[in-house]
């Protein structure tokens, strides 16, 4: 029986993982990161 | 050009009897008479040696574009306020222009970087905007502009820029992150129907789903009930009304589901749907605030100054530091940073921005100058009547602002919108009534949901966004910048198109009209140096016409006077020969005239062709010019009708009877005086080159000095147009069969799930074919792709 409900414990950890990649992002964007997609890339090229 | 062109390059033979061989200027590329290692210029002599000292030779190997010659910076940048952080750093944001390729943009910043006193720089390669954060103390602001204008990139101080709208971004990731947990979960649920799931798991399922969607439903989904909502207290059915609708109906429905525990949701619907319309949202509001960003630079300036008499000496401060009663010396080829009455001197000033007309004016003791005008020869004392926002451009300007506040302009309304809504809602109630009758209230409410997730119009509402954020980008890139989305489709029914003449179908500035190439070839090596609008001219006319700069020894440069120095050891001067003309003489007794004046842009005529090719639209030329220039230059640009001597109120007021007849009306224009023109047209569109003002009255702004963007704009509204009318059609027909399915009772929340995002698939790929169509078209009438050629 206990086994059996490795389910109810597990799925809340996977979602709960999952929403710290979402804080993560939303991180990411408060900080900016998103602003300028366009020279990151370029500046690769040249340095 | 050729990519790679390095100093050794370049080197052509000319004909027999030429014997000075030609070469590249190494820095910018100009052609001049000499041997190699010969620059054409002073400026492009110190360009090439601070990238050199700087260790940054590479640039020459690397780079796809020449630089353009450097033309020395306008205006005093020490007088800028500077806004001193507290570890003595100050900060400036700077837009730079002229920057061709990446590797002006590496060696713009590399210099800066490698600059004493310099902390930090950053420099866009896409909107060529920098940041600068340097140590005042070690460092002048004016040295940091120097080394920038002495590469030959012309910097302007930008304005702090607004906090970007990550809003939407943010409730983007939310609802993605839920929606993608939602539907692993509800697979799991639609496996379960098949092998049979213990009631606990589907609970369990539920439940999380519930959780997961609540903040979707709640939060993410904000924007659509706000705007459902004032849609409503406006009394329009707004297309967010049945998605408001939808969602809280899919919302409530599963929490009642999953409180009672029976039964099936669609959550995994809901929170696509959510997603898939914040991400045309943000793609929407990318473009528009990319393209808003643009012009608004372009709207930026050099800091304006002047110089005040104090005594007997004479002191630059900037405009604001001007006050009404100073003295302010002019010298030729100056802006006037004030408005004031002349007290000494005479010359020539040109007022196009302001007037509209390129031709100077004679001006003398007791005439009235106004800030902003240029003094193309002569040398005037001027007591300041007037300063900053007093001046008469200001208040222009002033006003052209309050009347763009004012009139709202209709813009792009969305018929389907209300039609589509009122349908829905009539089907969703009279399916609920039908089985209600029919079989009973739990199969009425059920069907009722099925068919309001189905007809749910995310396809609809998506393909407006996502057609007007493809159509946008297109547009800008070839040119043509646009504030907003309802600007461009509202292009795409534009049948008149009215063009002012002077710096729109002109190229405004000052240009040789007619000289001898003998004549033009002396006169260029005497005034290869000068920063002067005459000589600039007078170079760029021998560049353009393929005649190489030759040498000149003993220049000198009078201001107001002229220019004197030996070419081909001979001496010659050039002496101003009244309005739009100069005299070249020669010490043996050659006299030479050259004309100078507005002339029509060479690519004007094919861009009036390219509008009119169709047969669909109307073009005219409105100017404030005598009816013989305005005849003239009406021919020489392929227009058939013309209107002239026309006031700025009468522009406007020509439009709107144009407008009364049931037509559509696009604007182009320039100027201050354009202004209630662009304001009052259905589509207004600037020329970058222009003044500011006109520029943030303007739906659209012009970023290079060419209409052919024109072209390229009304094809990027006519391909964003068709896209939606297409989507809109297929999401119609789409919709009729899946809401019949669905009140016939026969949706279940599996086939719901997969019967959306069919549906929004297909608008995402319409949406997609708009640029491949701009481009496509736009090769046909000859305008560069893009990428060939950076702001």
């Amino acid at each position: 029986m206990i086994e059996m409900d490795a389910i109810f414990f597990l799925l809340p950890i996977a979602v709960a993982l999952g929403a710290v990649f979402a804080i993560l992002f939303v991180i990411a964007v408060k900080r900016g990161q998103f602003e300028d997609l366009d020279d990151p890339p370029e500046r690769i090229l040249k340095d | 050009m050729s990519p790679r062109t390095s100093r050794k390059s370049g080197n052509v033979p000319v004909e027999a009897e030429a014997p000075p061989r030609i070469s590249r200027c190494p820095h910018c590329g100009t052609p001049v008479e000499g041997s190699e290692d010969v620059f054409c210029c002073s400026g492009c002599e110190m360009a090439a040696a601070i990238i050199r000292s700087a260790g940054l030779d590479s640039y020459y190997l690397q780079r796809e574009a020449f630089p353009p010659r450097p033309e020395g910076g306008g205006g005093d940048w020490d007088a800028v306020p500077l806004a001193v952080r507290e570890d003595g750093m100050a900060e400036i944001r700077l837009q730079v222009d002229g920057l061709r390729c990446a590797s002006c943009v590496w060696v713009t910043e590399n210099v800066l970087q490698r600059t004493e006193g310099v902390e930090e720089v950053t420099l866009s390669y896409a909107t060529g905007r920098a940041r600068v954060r340097w140590d005042p103390e070690r460092l002048k602001l004016s040295e940091v502009a120097g080394r920038i204008s002495t590469l030959g990139y012309r910097p302007r101080i930008l304005g702090e820029e607004g906090a970007p709208d990550t809003d939407l971004l943010v409730r983007l990731g939310v609802s993605a992150f839920a929606a993608a947990n939602i539907m692993m979960l509800s697979a799991a649920l639609y496996t379960g129907w098949l092998g049979g799931m213990h009631p606990r798991y589907v609970a369990l399922f539920q439940w999380i789903s519930l959780a997961l969607a609540a903040p979707v439903a709640i939060w993410c989904a904000e924007p659509f009930f706000v705007a459902a909502v004032s849609g409503l207290r406006h009394r329009v059915l707004h297309m967010d009304l049945p998605i408001a609708l939808g969602v809280s109906v899919l919302f409530v429905h599963a929490a009642v589901v999953t409180v009672r525990g029976s039964g099936d949701t669609y959550l995994d619907s809901m929170g696509m749907l959510v997603t898939l319309l914040l991400a045309g949202r943000v793609l929407e509001s990318r473009g528009r605030r990319r393209a808003a960003e643009a012009a608004t630079a372009l709207a930026a300036t050099a800091p304006a100054t002047g110089r005040r008499r104090v005594g007997t000496a004479v002191e630059v401060v900037t405009a604001e530091e001007l006050v009404p009663g100073d003295l302010m010396d002019v010298a030729s080829g100056e802006e006037l940073a004030a408005d004031g009455i002349v007290t000494a001197g005479r010359g020539s000033v040109r007022m196009a921005l302001l007037t509209g007309e390129a031709e100077p004016v004679e001006v003398g003791p007791e005439s009235r100058v106004v800030a902003g005008s240029v003094l193309m020869e002569g040398f005037l004392t001027v007591r300041v009547t007037a300063v900053g926002r007093e001046t008469v451009l200001q208040q222009m300007a002033h006003q052209l602002r309050l009347s763009a506040d004012r009139g709202v302009k209709p813009v792009f309304t969305d018929r389907i919108a209300p039609w589509f809504t009122g349908a829905t809602l009539t089907v969703a109630v009279a399916t609920f009534a039908g089985w209600y009758l029919a079989v009973g209230m739990e199969k009425a409410l059920l069907t009722s949901v099925a068919v309001l997730v189905v007809a749910c119009p995310c396809a609809l509402a998506l393909s407006r966004p996502l057609a007007a954020a493809a159509g946008l980008g297109a547009s800008a890139r070839r040119g043509l910048l646009f504030r907003s989305g309802d600007a461009l489709l509202e292009m795409g029914a534009v049948d008149v198109v009215a063009l002012d003449k002077t710096g729109t179908v002109t190229a405004g500035d000052l240009e040789v009209v007619a000289s001898d190439p003998q004549a033009l070839r002396i006169a260029s090596g005497l005034e290869r140096f000068s920063s002067h609008p005459i000589g600039r001219a007078i170079t760029r006319a021998a560049v353009d016409g393929g005649i190489p700069l030759p040498e000149a020894e003993e220049v000198r440069e009078e201001a107001g006077f002229g220019i004197s120095g030996k070419v081909d050891g001979r001496e010659w001067e050039i002496r101003s020969g009244g309005p739009g003309k100069v005299v070249l003489r020669g010490k043996s007794g050659e006299v030479w005239t050259i004309l100078l004046g507005d002339r029509v842009r060479a690519d004007s005529r094919s861009a009036v062709e390219g509008i009119m090719a169709g047969g669909g639209r109307e073009v005219v030329l409105i100017t404030g010019d005598v009816e013989g220039i305005a005849a003239r230059m009406a021919t020489e640009a392929g227009i058939l009708e013309y209107q002239a001597a026309f006031t700025p109120a009468m522009k406007a007021d020509w439009i709107k009877a144009r407008q009364d007849e049931g037509r559509t009306v696009l604007f182009a224009g320039d100027g201050v005086n354009d202004g209630p023109g662009l304001a009052r047209a259905n589509v207004g569109v600037a020329m970058g080159t222009g003044a500011a003002s006109s520029i943030l009255v303007a739906d659209g702004v012009i970023s290079v000095p060419s209409l052919r963007p024109l072209l390229a704009g009304f094809s990027a509204a006519n391909a964003a147009k068709r896209s939606i009318r297409q989507n809109q059609l297929r999401s119609i027909v789409y919709n009729l069969g899946a809401v019949t399915v669905a009140a016939a009772g026969l949706v279940n929340p599996l086939v719901a799930a997969i019967l959306m995002p069919l549906s929004s698939g297909m608008v995402i790929l319409g949406a997609s074919r708009v640029e491949r169509a701009v481009a496509v078209e736009t090769r046909h009438a000859g305008i560069p792709a893009p990428g060939s050629g950076r702001r």
